[in-house]
């Protein structure tokens, strides 16, 4: 089961992330986004499916946080769960389901490739983003 | 990690850490500032970041941080860095995903007793005129066509519908146009983002300020500035919005590869870079210019709106004011520009993230109306605290490519501050100051509480003490709108 951690930053956010696996880390990183952002849902839920690729993993862990916030922001909507029908460390093809948003959060512009890395340990996969807010 | 002891004090505000320091490092990197400041650039990763910018090819002079340094991603904040134009880079990281973030001020004729009566209202108004917060949608709608207008002539596209005067593009950096923008270079998704919100402050640490000078320092010069003791300015700080995010974030997905094409070690991914003459280079500087351009005239209309609402509320009650432009700086842009290095011309790229042009008499940059006295540098201070107008000097010309502060400078990381106030609190204390407040986030106020920022007075005394600029007036607060 994944989870996150709020990291102390001078001036932006960042997040300390675990996932038992690849698609855990994406989710669990976009969940840890999501209760930053937003404060408060209301109402029926949403689905949009979405499909990025990238030169590697740390690259569409960027893309993907980033295709979130811009989905967010167009449809207004808190993005909570995630099938991923494909997560490679290049691509991904997911299903997103969300909630229309009743109260922001903190502003987030984007997640960053600040001193990005993802590390496979015995436990699944770590690490830490950076946000520019 | 780099230590307070590895850094060589070269006089009382500025310290430098030699490039034998690090065998990646192809300049020395130094940071401006007090022994205060220099002390609290060590409590993040604001200096290991510093070290990064000083290994990246090309690098003219020095990596360079001014005193409202702290930690960013990439760059740090406060980093100044020029590239060879010929052989140099260009890097996005070194710019930041709000393009031409910035301030502009309007001076009045107003005597802030005059407009006392009538602060709470004419916050109200701006409130309801300056459209604030999250990926909300801006005053103006433009068309598709009117966008590639925005894009490529900046200021001059609100000049022709209205929104501004000859006056204010006088008194913007590069008059509110940066050459070289190509509409087509922008990504689909930052114009479909950034075309329903052109006229808006947008959230974070963007803000609309109605303040009081209360103190000049160089007569003379804030004269020809238009800044008279008493009077009250109105500061918009914002930038270019989702369009500018998106420009960012495309680039530097595309600009991924270009490191290993080229041949350029980053220390940090966030630092990828292309040369400046290459196709990944040209399209790059050609987005940023165009989104620094959306943002220039993200201001231009906003200006508008605060005039407009000064009107409605003045009406018939206060007549023979005005507002008129003091100057619009940018403080996240990459430029190129021409400096003397080693005693000869040289055509650059200098990158300020978080860092203001500061440029000193006569530079042929600068309108006839501040060739004699140099270029107004507006430093806003924290919410609730002074802010300060400053000008360009010859120091920084030779020192810091023309560059100085642009802020207080945070101090305090967001969730810090969220567990030292609440919104609520940070409100009260500030109606305690005399200062009215709006926003649509009491969160948002709480991250941006001024305890969560440096002492700005320390930031201007550095910056001044090292002569990178000198003070010419300080404004306070009486009213905030916080985006």
């Amino acid at each position: 089961m994944g989870r996150w951690r709020a990291v102390d930053h001078t001036a932006d956010f960042a997040l300390h992330v675990w996932g038992d696996d690849l698609p855990d880390l994406f989710a669990t990183a976009a969940q840890g986004m999501a209760a930053l952002t937003v404060a408060e849902t209301a109402g029926t839920s949403v689905m949009l499916d979405v499909t990025l690729d990238a030169l590697d993993v740390e690259g569409l862990l960027v893309d993907w946080l980033n295709e979130l916030l811009y989905l967010s922001e167009r449809h207004e909507v808190c993005w909570t769960a995630f099938v991923f029908a494909e997560l490679s460390p290049v691509a991904l093809q997911a299903t997103l389901t969300g909630v229309p948003i009743a109260e922001r959060g903190s502003y987030i512009k984007a997640a960053t490739y600040h001193n990005l890395a993802v590390h496979a340990t015995p436990e699944g996969f770590e690490t830490e983003i950076v946000f520019d807010t | 990690m780099a230590e307070k002891k590895d850094f060589k004090q070269v006089s009382a505000y500025v310290w430098e850490l030699p490039q034998s320091y690090d065998k990646r490092m192809r300049a020395p990197a130094r940071i401006y500032g007090n022994a205060e400041i220099f002390d609290l650039a060590f409590r993040d990763t604001s200096v290991q970041q510093l070290i990064n910018v000083a290994m990246l090819p090309g690098i003219v002079g020095r990596a360079m941080a001014m005193p409202d340094m702290h930690q960013g991603y990439g760059f740090p904040i406060g980093g100044v860095a020029a590239f060879r134009s010929d052989d140099g880079i260009i890097s996005p990281g070194g710019v930041g995903y709000d393009i031409n973030c910035g301030v502009r001020m309007l001076a009045s004729s107003l005597h802030h007793e005059e407009i006392a009566p009538y602060l709470e209202t004419l916050n109200a108004a701006l409130y309801r005129a300056c459209p604030s917060g999250v990926g909300g949608d801006g005053a103006v709608k433009v068309s598709e066509r009117e966008l590639d207008t925005v894009l490529e002539q900046g200021s001059g596209w609100a000049l022709q519908h209205g929104y501004a005067t000859r006056d204010d593009l006088e008194r913007t950096e590069d008059n509110g146009c940066i050459p070289g923008a190509r509409a087509d270079a922008v990504p689909s998704r930052a114009r479909e983002r950034g075309r329903p919100q052109m006229g808006s402050l947008g959230a974070g640490n963007h803000f609309l300020e109605i303040d009081v000078i209360d103190e000049i320092y160089d007569p003379d010069i804030a004269q020809a500035f238009g800044l008279v003791k008493g009077n009250i300015v109105v500061q918009i700080h914002c930038g270019s919005r989702g369009l500018g995010h998106e420009v960012c974030a495309q680039y530097l997905k595309q600009l991924q590869g270009a490191p290993a094409r080229y041949g350029i070690e980053i220390a940090d991914r966030e630092l990828v870079a292309a040369p400046v003459d290459s196709p990944e280079g040209r399209d790059y500087l050609a987005a940023m210019a165009a989104a620094a351009n959306y943002a220039f005239a993200n201001r231009q209309v906003l200006a508008h709106f605060v005039r407009g609402a000064f009107e409605q509320v003045l009406a018939g009650q206060v007549s023979d004011w005005e507002l008129h432009q003091v100057y619009d700086v940018t403080h996240n842009i990459a430029k190129i520009e021409t400096h003397a290095v080693g005693g000869k011309q040289q055509r650059l790229i200098v990158h300020r993230k978080g860092a203001t042009r500061a440029f000193a008499p006569g530079r042929p940059e600068l309108p006839a109306v501040y060739q004699a006295t140099g270029q107004p540098v507006l430093v806003p201070g924290s919410m609730g605290t002074a802010s300060y107008v400053l000008v360009g000097t010859e120091t920084a010309m030779a020192e810091t490519f023309g560059s100085s502060c642009h802020g207080a400078g945070r101090m305090m990381s967001r969730n810090a501050a969220l567990r030292d106030k609440r919104g609520e609190q940070v409100r009260d204390e500030l109606r305690k100051q005399g200062i009215t407040v709006r926003t649509g986030s009491l969160k948002g106020l709480a991250e941006e509480a001024p305890s969560a920022y440096k002492d700005v007075d320390l930031v201007i005394d550095s910056v001044t003490g090292a002569g990178i600029a000198r003070k010419v007036a300080r404004v306070t607060p009486l009213a905030v709108i916080k985006g």
